[in-house]
């Protein structure tokens, strides 16, 4: 199942700053004729201190790409890398833990623990740990995303917005090497999704982190640095410093 | 719409498949109980019938007391001399005697053939084949004053054999006998447990103390003889007080007395059946609950698409039929094989019964299909008028789920119920009636039920603090799923609750009994020895034993205890003697007003106070009563003592009762010695009785000992019943637990994408079920022993005069729970550690 010619785009340097990359990833559903291909062959790889976004149609592969990369589901073939580290060899307890210390998830909905305050909440990757919350680094991140009033409050009681900003300071509060953000801003409205985007991309410019973010917002995926596209399970195109109307552009060329 | 409920059913196997074991499980106790005992009832009547049915006619004593007129009757003997006047009665054949009373067999190893409480019966053996209802398997039968025939059980037993010399207890003194013959009563197998030695007539008079007299005359009449004439004929020649019966009516008498037990039998298992369907109901009723609650988008788009209320309604309620249905029927196959179980069980508690082909009654169909769909059905009700509430519109909307009953309505309507409940209880107790009882309690745990909710928060908040803070973020996940829903976290326990209810109410209410126990002894027994028969309940032995124990060195007072019947105030009572020489030494009377040993010296009753209080009697009274064989009197009222079980409610000397009974078996011998009741003072007294091994010599610590022990058994034996319903309380727990990682499968799929790894999943899920079992167990511990005390208080006028709370027992209880609590979350939690992470996330 090894496909050897490079996509014309995200070729991965065998660079060992990379936060994390793809080499050869195939993923297929199925069996027989009925065989969905979802990943036919990915080779991407993601910067550290680069907001990337990955963009294409529905039924392209990029949630897949993002699921596969992240550790929340196994490759048919191809490898898989967090830093250096090959993922793909990984069992259950140690994929849990590179979720829980090296990456950080930002969902599209139900982020949150609906028992749990908005504190332990963003506490709760650290607690799975059973290490100590960085106390300094907690009050900043609550004050950069305006939450600290929310605190003591359950996910119910949070604004759509609140709750992303909650998710995004979960994400942050264990310094992962990487974060994964899928349709992060997919049911907030336009000023809710300025604001949860705007922290992510300032958090990569000042904080230098890592951020990969899946969507099929145009207007999303400008605040990223770097687009890649995926179609039919590949890698078929890449956009560098994008604005909606080059994105917009861009897609149009797939059919999307 | 039919076919909505059929595919829903089939939709959720597992589900289907947990809800129906509680159904299963308790109509299976229910049929099973059914099959049992309706066996037992034909194997009996078909014995009876086939020992009696060559006997014509039987003469013998008219029941004695109008209240008791049955097999068990007291009857006095009939005369030597009047089995030839009925033989020469035109139309009879033979008219030949019958003795019976007691005999037991000593074994190989000097011990005495022990019964387990079943009767040793010792009986006349008639030659004339037609009218014994003995058939010998093997040797002939006895004619000499020292042969003896043994039942082939007891032979087998202890490998006798023909020719042997075998010791017979007596209550008379012991003897020796050969075995001439091994015999089979009718075609049983063997005898529940009872042994038998038959002897020649005049041998049986002898020794079963009936010189002169028979029990019974059996009559056989001739060929050809009309029945009707020839039983008008002997009626005419008996004297009074004599009768003459049908061997059919002495047959359906013997069966209905054995019925009688039986149906006891059967109610207590059925009582049980009963308590493991009523927590079975609450499973029922929490599955359905939370069902409604999942399927709330699909009863809405239902009604969207032009389903009416009332189809919603009897989709739900079908279901719960459907379910029921085929869980009673599955229940009802494995009644049967459960009546076999239950027969090794009790065989296991020495309660050996007589093999025979099982019946399968249509009542027991009947019975397990309308019990079993019945509760199955009703359970669903309520959950199913939630489901007619939701509205269409949460087919698209997002609705809260929580539509049922307000918390408000639910307190007050839990409040009225379990009020209603105390009142009634309260009503029963004091009557007594027992249906009061049952409803009265049945109400209070619904009433609890529905008010657990309230309580439900905070409990489990204080529950799972030190689960928190042990087990830190999964116990505290665990600790707030737990708290989450109260409503169903405390309809997930109030199955459990339930049931620990019934048991700390059984273990409170036993060992108040058990105190009670101890403190007549303390009470009533002065002496540093006590005898009693070794076989438990048939308790007999020799009148010889405690002239025997006044021999012994060191034993400075005897006092020999009878027991007997009459007829007093209006019923058949039971009465007791005790002697009156040496009484102070060895029994303590508590006279409350009169006197007690003068009064019994001189012929005087002496009755308890509750019995004087009931009866309007007071020092002086005079009362008619009746005895068997003496027939009516009237009895003074010497004096009135203080309630006391082990005395009983009516008192009398020795002397006045050895006056009035013919050959009465002493119960129990006291024993007061000068030498203590040291090990060398009990082997002097075991040496002096070596001659009667059916004794039980025990010092009184001993005495007190066993009587605590017999209660443990018996409540052991009701706790190995009420498993039954804890079993189903923790399926219940088990199936929510599912249906709740299920309803949070988002949430799990979140925990463990942000880092929990399996083992904290696990724990989760196990600290919310011990959340759980624990307050089910504090609720139901709590509400039981309220139930207990009042059980036990309600019947002090029983004797039952101390209230006794064993905490270290209901402590350990509730550890017990938390541990079932534990087991309970195995596979909830296995099936939530095993979530597939992406799809848990990726679903919606």
């Amino acid at each position: 199942m090894t496909r050897t010619d490079p996509s014309p785009a995200g070729t991965p340097a065998a660079s060992p700053t990379m936060a994390a990359r793809a080499v050869d990833l195939v993923k297929t559903y199925g069996k027989g004729d009925a065989t969905v291909r979802a990943l036919d062959g990915v080779n991407v790889a993601f910067e550290p201190g680069r907001f990337t976004a990955v963009m294409g149609p529905s039924g392209s592969g990029k949630s897949t790409l993002m699921h596969c990369m992240a550790g929340l589901d196994t490759a048919t073939s191809g490898r898989t890398y967090v830093g250096e580290l090959e993922i793909g060899q990984l069992d259950d307890n140690a994929l849990t833990q590179l979720r829980r210390d090296r990456v950080g998830f930002v969902f599209q909905s139900f982020n949150l623990v609906p028992t749990l305050t908005a504190e332990e909440n963003i506490t709760l990757p650290a607690d799975l740990a059973g290490k100590p919350v960085d106390r300094a680094w907690f009050d900043y991140l609550v004050d950069a995303l305006h939450i600290r009033d929310r605190l003591s409050h359950r996910p119910t009681e949070l604004s759509g917005g609140q709750q992303q900003r909650t998710a995004c300071a979960r994400a942050l509060i264990g310094r992962p090497q990487l974060i994964f953000a899928d349709e992060p801003t997919g049911n907030l409205d336009s000023n809710s999704s300025a604001e949860v985007l705007g922290f992510l991309k300032e958090s990569v410019r000042k904080l230098g982190q890592s951020v990969v973010m899946v969507t099929h917002d145009p207007r999303g995926a400008a605040f990223a640095d770097r687009v890649v596209f995926l179609a039919d399970g590949k890698v078929v195109d890449e956009l560098l410093a994008p604005t909606p109307d080059t994105v917009l552009e861009h897609m149009r060329q797939f059919g999307a | 719409m039919w076919n909505v409920t059929i595919k829903g059913l089939l939709a959720h196997k597992l589900r289907l498949f947990l809800t129906g074991i509680a159904i299963v499980l308790g109509v299976t106790f229910v049929s099973g109980t059914f099959v049992l005992t309706d066996t037992l009832h034909n194997t009996f009547t078909s014995l009876f019938g086939n020992v009696y049915q060559s006997v014509d006619f039987q003469v013998r004593g008219a029941p004695a007391f109008a209240g008791n007129t049955g097999a068990n009757a007291a009857r006095k003997p009939v005369p030597q001399s009047l089995a030839a006047t009925v033989g020469r009665v035109p139309g009879v054949a033979f008219a030949h005697g019958v003795v019976q009373g007691y005999a037991q067999f000593v074994a190989p190893d000097g011990k005495a053939v022990s019964t387990g409480g079943a009767p040793t019966l010792g009986v006349s053996f008639d030659p004339n084949t037609r009218l014994s209802s003995l058939r010998i398997v093997r040797g002939t039968a006895p004619t000499t004053a020292h042969q003896v025939a043994m039942d082939e059980a007891t032979a087998q037993k202890y490998h006798f054999h023909l020719g042997q010399s075998v010791e017979v207890l007596l209550s008379g003194p012991t003897e020796r006998f050969t075995i001439c013959a091994f015999v089979r009563f009718g075609t049983a197998d063997n005898l529940a447990g009872a042994t038998l030695a038959a002897f020649s007539l005049p041998t049986a008079q002898r020794v079963l103390g009936e010189v002169g007299q028979y029990n019974a005359i059996d009559v056989l009449t001739q060929p050809g003889a009309d029945k009707a004439t020839v039983q008008r004929a002997i009626a005419a020649v008996l004297p009074r007080g004599v009768q003459v019966v049908t061997g059919q009516t002495v047959a359906n008498q013997a069966t209905s007395a054995i019925n009688q037990a039986l149906g006891f039998f059967s109610t207590a298992l059925l009582v049980f059946a009963f308590i493991a369907l009523f927590v079975g109901a609450f499973t029922i009723f929490n599955t359905f609950s939370i069902i409604v609650g999942q399927r709330t988008r699909e009863l809405a788009l239902l009604r969207i698409v032009g389903a009416s209320r009332r189809q919603v309604f009897r989709a739900v309620l079908g279901e719960a039929f459907l379910l029921g249905l085929a869980a009673s029927l599955t229940g009802l196959g494995l009644g049967v094989l459960t009546a076999l179980g239950l027969r090794a069980l009790l065989k296991g508690f020495g309660i050996s019964l007589p093999s025979g082909p099982l019946v399968f009654a249509p009542r027991t169909v009947i019975v397990s299909l309308l019990v079993g769909v019945g509760v199955t059905v009703v359970s669903a009700v309520s959950p199913a008028r939630r489901a007619v509430r939701i509205p269409p519109v949460a087919a698209i909307a997002e609705v809260q789920a929580e539509v049922g009953v307000s918390s408000r309505r639910r307190v007050t309507v839990g409040t009225v119920v379990a009020a209603v409940g105390v009142v009634a209880l309260a009503v029963g107790l004091s009557k007594p009636a027992i249906q009061f009882v049952g409803v009265g309690a049945v109400a209070i745990f619904v009433g609890v039920a529905m008010l657990a909710p309230l309580v439900a928060r905070p409990l489990s908040s204080a529950l799972g603090r030190p689960l928190a803070a042990a087990f830190g973020i999964s116990g505290r996940l665990g600790r707030e799923n737990s708290m989450r829903s109260p409503r169903r976290t405390a309809q997930t326990a109030s199955a459990l609750m339930v049931g620990l209810a019934v048991v700390s109410t059984m273990t409170v209410f036993f060992s108040s009994v058990s105190k009670s126990a101890t403190a007549s002894v303390d009470d009533t027994i002065d002496g540093n020895f006590i005898i009693t028969s070794s076989s438990n309940g048939a308790g007999a032995f020799s009148n010889s034993v405690g002239a025997t124990a006044a021999r012994i060195p060191g034993v400075s007072a005897v006092n020999t205890v009878y027991t007997g019947q009459f007829q007093a105030e209006g019923g058949v009572q039971g009465l007791t003697a005790i002697a009156t020489r040496n009484l102070a030494q060895t029994v303590i009377l508590r006279v409350e007003s009169g006197s007690g040993a003068p009064a019994l010296a001189s012929g005087d009753l002496l009755v308890d106070d509750t019995t004087a209080r009931n009866n309007h009697l007071s020092v002086g009274s005079t009362i008619p009563v009746k005895f068997a064989q003496t027939g009516d009197t009237t009895m003074r009222v010497g004096g009135i003592f203080k309630t006391n079980s082990l005395l009983g409610s009516y008192l009398v000397g020795d002397g006045f009762f050895l006056a009035h009974f013919d050959n009465p078996l002493p119960v129990a011998v006291v024993l007061q010695t000068t030498t203590g009741s040291g090990a060398a003072a009990k082997a002097a007294v075991e040496a002096g009785l070596r001659a009667y091994p059916n004794l039980k010599i025990q010092t009184r610590a001993e005495f007190i000992k066993t009587q605590q022990q017999q209660v443990n058994q018996l409540l052991g034996l009701v706790l190995v019943l009420l498993l039954l319903a804890i079993l189903i309380a923790l399926i219940g727990i088990v199936n929510t637990l599912l249906l709740s990682v299920f309803e949070r499968t988002h949430e799990i799929g979140l925990l463990r994408a942000v880092g929990m790894v399996r083992r904290q999943v696990r724990a989760m899920i196990r600290a919310e079920s011990v959340i759980i079992a624990v307050f089910g167990a504090i609720v139901g511990i709590v509400v039981g022993t309220l139930l207990g005390v009042a059980f036990a208080h309600s019947l002090a006028q029983q004797g039952i005069s101390d209230i006794g709370v064993p905490v270290g027992l209901l402590v350990l209880f509730l550890v017990i729970a938390g541990f079932l609590g534990l087991g309970a979350a195995w596979w909830p939690a296995r099936r939530a550690a095993r979530l597939d992470v992406l799809a848990a996330i990726a679903s919606d």
